[in-house]
């Protein structure tokens, strides 16, 4: 049978247990809830200010998606291989004519494809709502740039994720890298690290590559050094880069750098999962 | 499918499960693994399945072992314990169906012939089956396809009679498969194997006939009623006085074809009834020597260390 094939039959028997744990009516929740709660803060501002605009809303769900999506991927995808393994699902469908790699792969995606999915349907559902009920001029292409860097940020924690799901048998254990990894995702921004060199007195230089290695960090530069390039949205690391690097590059390294941290953490996963036992 | 297993070793931390197996197993032949707990049999199965990384080789028709995936195809498997899986026997039948190139009517055919009603359970979570009914659905899938290899690990624990009698007749029907069989039932050591290889904490104990292997553990009790003085004799042959009367022994089958007629001239009118019940006494172990008799089954040692002892006792009637 051809590796596509085998992809599908694994994709379409995940794609059955993703909804029915409800993964999929779960992500599409947690957007809508972030989105329908940014847009009615803005409108009840219009009140005061005058509405700020869909483009304000729009940068003001990215920014907490940066916090949540890490979050949303880590937890669909690390407990997936334990869980497969402890329920006999590996057992059961190793010793059919499915190789390894069609296996993962399949689950890889189907379950990337459920965390992207919802989010651009919610961003484009935002777009559309401001344009036609709001009769707000959309900022289509900052949509795309989000949607863009979004998918690379899920890239990033999916391989993560996958990543703790092969390394980590104990579900405990899971919960506990799931936990770290995030809490280093989000709280290792450069206002966190600005706090450690003034601290510890660390070299600036090193603090800024420390902050730029991070993909939440990245992504958040990214999103933003297309609105306002100073140093108050940007912080500290993403204006001394948006001024050494320019916009452009760190519009790239928002979506290079954790669409690689996610393949290179995906080839390590998979590489462990083809050394390991599967029961 | 041949298949050859050398010098196979597989560690998990510092125990040790499987200890340099060297193993064949003959194209076509029908192989009973017996073991006590822990002696290393499913680790072994999952070894050949591909399902463990193990040190040593595993030949194939002579090849080494090469994509699993392309292995799996050719055999079919029974697992012990069957899956709790959240899917639907549908998604699950939908997915093997798919990776197997079988046909729906097929799977479901064979269930119904064990009598489990796919179309019935077919929206069902696996996990929500009974225990029988999930073992039905697994043995339905494997048996659904033309493979090389079958690899059974007791796959009858949870049927129901006429279901195991079905299973045993389809099984036993199959032609040209080599059989691989986990079990501590007897009735299925009898209808289906002809080749016993016993493991001991991971070690081959014995490799050799099934014939030899059951004849070494049958076993009888002999019980006899006399009236007469001959406690003298039936003291010295091992006989054990009871109430009413009743003296009895229990005996290996060799000893069992000796002493019968020898009690018989020896009590003569003196004996009032004799009563003979026939066991099958298997060691699970698969350990040597025999727990009866205590003699070592020809051309083969014992293994170099027993942790426990279990014994089944089957009465044949």
């Amino acid at each position: 049978m051809s590796f596509a094939r085998q992809v599908l039959a694994s994709a379409r028997l995940d794609l059955a247990e993703v909804r029915r744990s409800r993964w999929l009516v779960f992500c599409a929740g947690a957007y809508l809830v972030l989105a329908t709660v940014f847009v009615l803060v803005g409108l009840r501002e219009s009140t005061v200010m005058g509405f700020t605009g869909m483009g304000r809303v729009l940068l003001s769900v990215c920014h907490a998606l940066l916090l949540l999506l890490p979050l949303l991927a880590l937890t669909m995808f690390a407990p997936v291989i334990g869980r497969a393994r402890d329920d006999g699902t590996l057992e059961l469908l190793f010793s059919q004519p499915l190789s390894r790699g069609a296996w993962f792969v399949g689950v890889s995606l189907t379950r990337y494809l459920v965390l992207v999915t919802p989010l651009v349907a919610l961003m484009v559902g935002l777009g559309l709502y401001g344009e036609l009920a709001l009769g707000q001029a959309v900022p289509w292409p900052f949509i795309g740039r989000a949607l863009l860097i979004s998918a690379a940020l899920l890239a990033a924690f999916s391989g993560v994720g996958v990543l703790i799901s092969t390394l980590a048998r104990n579900p405990g254990r899971v919960t506990t890298y799931v936990v770290l990894a995030w809490a280093m995702g989000v709280a290792l921004l450069d206002f966190g690290l600005i706090g450690v060199l003034l601290r510890w007195r660390v070299d600036a230089q090193a603090v800024f590559t420390l902050a730029a290695l991070n993909p939440v960090q990245d992504a958040r530069m990214a999103l933003l050094s297309g609105l306002e390039p100073d140093l108050a949205t940007l912080g500290p690391v993403g204006f001394y880069l948006a001024h050494h690097i320019g916009g452009t590059a760190l519009y790239a390294l928002g979506l290079l750098w954790p669409a690689a941290v996610g393949a290179g953490t995906w080839t390590c996963a998979y590489l462990s999962f083809r050394r390991g036992d599967l029961v | 499918m041949r298949l050859e297993l050398r010098q196979v070793t597989k560690h998990y931390g510092r125990r040790t499960a499987l200890d340099t197996v060297d193993l064949t197993i003959a194209s076509g032949a029908r192989v009973a693994l017996l073991g006590p707990n822990g002696s290393g049999k499913p680790t072994l199965t999952r070894a050949i399945l591909g399902l463990v990384r193990c040190d040593g080789e595993i030949l194939v028709d002579g090849q080494p072992l090469g994509s699993r995936a392309e292995l799996a195809a050719r055999l079919a498997y029974v697992p012990q314990v069957t899956p709790q899986l959240g899917a639907t026997v549908d998604e699950i039948l939908g997915a093997v169906v798919s990776l197997r190139g079988l046909t729906r009517a097929t799977v479901v055919e064979i269930a119904a012939e064990l009598g489990l009603d796919l179309d019935r359970v077919r929206r069902q979570a696996v996990r929500g089956l009974s225990g029988g009914m999930r073992q039905k659905l697994f043995i339905a899938l494997a048996l659904a396809s033309p493979v090389e290899l079958l690899v059974l690990d007791e796959p009858t624990a949870s049927l129901d009679a006429a279901a195991r009698a079905r299973f045993l007749a389809r099984v036993a029907a199959i032609r040209d498969a080599t059989v691989l069989l986990c079990s501590h039932r007897l009735d299925e050591l009898h209808a289906l194997v002809d080749h016993v290889i016993a493991l001991a904490d991971g070690h081959v104990a014995y490799d050799g006939p099934a014939a030899v292997y059951l004849d070494a553990r049958q076993a009888a009790v002999i019980e006899l009623r006399q009236r007469g003085d001959n406690a003298a004799w039936l003291t010295a042959n091992g006989f054990s006085p009871g109430v009413g009367g009743w003296w009895s022994r229990a005996v290996s089958h060799a000893e069992k074809l000796a002493l019968l007629p020898a009690a018989l001239a020896a009590l003569g009118g003196g004996l009032d009834d004799i009563v003979v019940r026939d066991t099958d006494r298997i060691d699970l172990e698969g350990t040597f020597p025999s727990p009866l008799s205590g003699a070592p089954v020809p051309g083969h040692s014992p293994p170099p260390r027993v942790a426990s002892r279990e014994t089944l006792e089957v009465s044949r009637g």
